[in-house]
């Protein structure tokens, strides 16, 4: 096994649904996703994006094929040891980042590390310091709703982060954001890659993101059309 | 994930739903106070009740075959001597005791033998002197009675209609403060008996003799019935096992209610939650966490309205009394054990409540709840 992969997919397929109204939603998929880059997946709406993002997570399923990390299966992993990985070696930033409103930001930074069985004082000294970097500073007592959208992004990022995973999964990261805020946002999500080591996968259709990032694969109607 | 960092995220998530978490604290509270309400009347009813029999004293009692009630029961006085011949018997007393007019309030009184009552009552005296010879005219009062008739140690009162001077007023902490003794005698006489008495109370020489001397009691006297006075409650009045029987059915009924009431709600509120929970799972916790989760939140109402139920409970349950004759009333009589009960109970319910809410919550699929909502 190649030590510079970190995940890797056979013959992923995804369908919803059964009879004529079965949807394909990724058919075949086979990917490598190299150690300390950032990985675009670049495609259309509906082109199966965040399907694959969720299946390379293990939030869903594939229906067929197997998914790779560090060179233990995931697909087929116990939902106990999905969570273990979840929390420990994946951060995942969602479109509409999926903040828990009843929180404030800094616990929703602190989140997973609560999950984790991190000590108060250590995630909440690492939620603060995350925020700090992602320009939220003295708002961490605030409800994220009452944040703007990219500084919403941003603290989704520093909860996907907070727990120094060693893949970070995008889901259209800057889907919501102005130019200016996703310029920012990628420019975080660079830095973390470069400073951290950690491995990015971005599900975007912006061909800002996907021109600037090292490795892309292109989507269409649930296949890799190029890479 | 800490047990304690669990259970302060929950505390903080409820805080942020007042509504829901007060309308849940309030009928877990209502449940306690119906439970401690219920369960206090029959208790306060037991123990006076059994009171009326065992505050008389000894271990065995002895009615009249098929009496529900001391006052409904007469037993030949001679009886009491042939109990007095069993083995092991060291007292046999007979107890006369009939409902008569205190002044213009009704009250039992109780006959006993004078020489007799210091072997048979435990009492302090607040005032004057108990009773000691059958002299007629004479008799000494219980605290309460006193209180509700006004009179005390050297006054007259009027029982039955016949001048009686107090020799003193005692204290038993038990029914007999709410009654008033006279010598035997002169209780046959008032009620018009000739050889008759109510009941025959006995006191054995070893406690663990009492089974065999009832059973030869029963032998001896086949048209009585003897029954360890602390059997006195439902002995003597299968209403009492009705009341258990009922106090138990509503307390079901109510904790089924509360139970299905709390798990829809839990329910509602979890389905609102539904996406804050997938997030949970999305981030890394897992089923068991989750699960915990809305145990400790369910816990944490639980304990809130056991607390605030408990309290309403005492506060309400000391200024409530059941009137037990005419202008006389007692005081419900707060069991400890029905707070330790009860606390369980509302405990219980919670968690009964959350568990199959928590299991469906934990199945929660991320991917689905994010994709329709």
């Amino acid at each position: 096994m190649d030590d510079a992969v970190i995940l890797r997919t056979e013959g992923l397929s995804k369908t919803y649904g059964n009879g004529p109204e079965k949807t394909v939603a990724l058919d075949n998929v086979n990917l490598q996703i190299t150690r300390r880059k950032l990985l675009a997946v670049y495609g259309p709406s509906g082109s199966g994006k965040t399907t694959l993002l969720f299946l390379l997570s293990g939030l869903d399923k594939p229906t067929s094929g197997r998914i790779y990390f560090e060179g233990v299966e995931v697909s087929s992993m116990s939902e106990r040891r999905l969570s273990r990985l979840r929390r420990n070696s994946f951060g995942f930033v969602f479109q509409n980042y999926n903040l828990v409103d009843e929180l404030t930001v800094l616990e929703n930074v602190m989140l997973t590390m609560m999950f984790e069985g991190k000590p108060g004082a250590e995630r909440r000294d690492r939620a603060e310091e995350l925020l700090r970097r992602v320009g939220i500073a003295g708002k961490e007592r605030r409800r994220p709703s009452q944040l703007s959208a990219g500084e919403q992004q941003r603290v989704a990022v520093a909860r996907a982060v907070a727990n120094r995973p060693e893949l970070v999964l995008m889901d259209e990261p800057t889907g919501n954001l102005d130019q200016e805020n996703s310029q920012q946002l990628m420019r975080l999500v660079t830095e973390m890659v470069q400073g951290e080591g950690t491995t990015c996968v971005v599900a975007t259709h912006n061909l800002e993101i996907v021109n600037e990032a090292p490795s892309k694969v292109v989507l269409k109607s649930g296949r890799i059309v190029s890479s | 994930m800490t047990s304690f960092s669990l259970i302060r995220f929950t505390a903080r998530g409820i805080g942020r739903r007042p509504v829901r978490t007060t309308l849940t604290i309030i009928g877990l509270a209502a449940l306690i106070l119906t439970y401690v309400s219920v369960q206090s009347l029959v208790s306060t009813l037991e123990i006076n009740v059994s009171g009326s029999v065992s505050s008389l004293g000894g271990e065995i009692d002895v009615l009249k075959k098929g009496a529900s009630f001391p006052l409904f029961s007469t037993v030949p006085v001679s009886y009491t001597n042939t109990v007095k011949t069993i083995s092991g018997v060291s007292l046999a007393a007979p107890v006369a005791v009939a409902q008569m007019t205190v002044d213009n309030n009704q009250a039992v009184i109780a006959g006993l033998v004078p020489s007799l009552v210091p072997r048979m009552l435990t009492y302090t005296m607040v005032a004057g002197t108990m009773i000691t010879s059958n002299q007629s005219g004479i008799l000494s009062i219980g605290k309460a009675l006193a209180s509700t008739v006004g009179k005390g140690a050297g006054q007259t009162l009027l029982l039955d209609g016949y001048n009686y001077s107090i020799a003193g007023v005692y204290q038993t902490n038990a029914w007999m403060d709410y009654s008033l003794i006279i010598p035997h005698s002169v209780a046959q006489q008032l009620i018009g008996w000739v050889n008759q008495t109510s009941m025959i109370v006995v006191t054995t020489q070893d406690p663990r003799t009492v089974d065999t001397i009832i059973g030869q009691i029963r032998t001896l006297l086949p048209t009585t019935d003897a029954f360890r006075t602390s059997e006195a409650p439902s002995k003597i009045s299968p209403i009492f096992a009705s009341l258990e029987a009922i106090a138990s059915d509503i307390t079901i009924i109510v904790s089924l209610s509360a139970v299905l009431g709390i798990m829809n709600s839990n329910l509602n509120n979890l389905r609102e939650r539904m996406r804050t929970f997938a997030i949970f799972k999305a981030t890394g916790a897992s089923s068991s966490q989750i699960i915990r989760l809305v145990l400790y939140e369910s816990l944490l109402i639980g304990i809130l309205g056991t607390m605030l139920g408990l309290g309403i409970s005492y506060a309400v349950l000391n200024l409530v009394s059941i009137p037990v004759a005419e202008k006389i009333n007692v005081a419900i009589i707060l069991v400890p054990s029905t707070f330790i009960y009860a606390t369980l109970l509302a405990i219980s319910v919670s968690l009964a409540a959350a568990i199959y809410p928590a299991l469906r919550i934990a199945r929660v699929r991320p991917q689905e709840v994010f994709r329709f909502g």
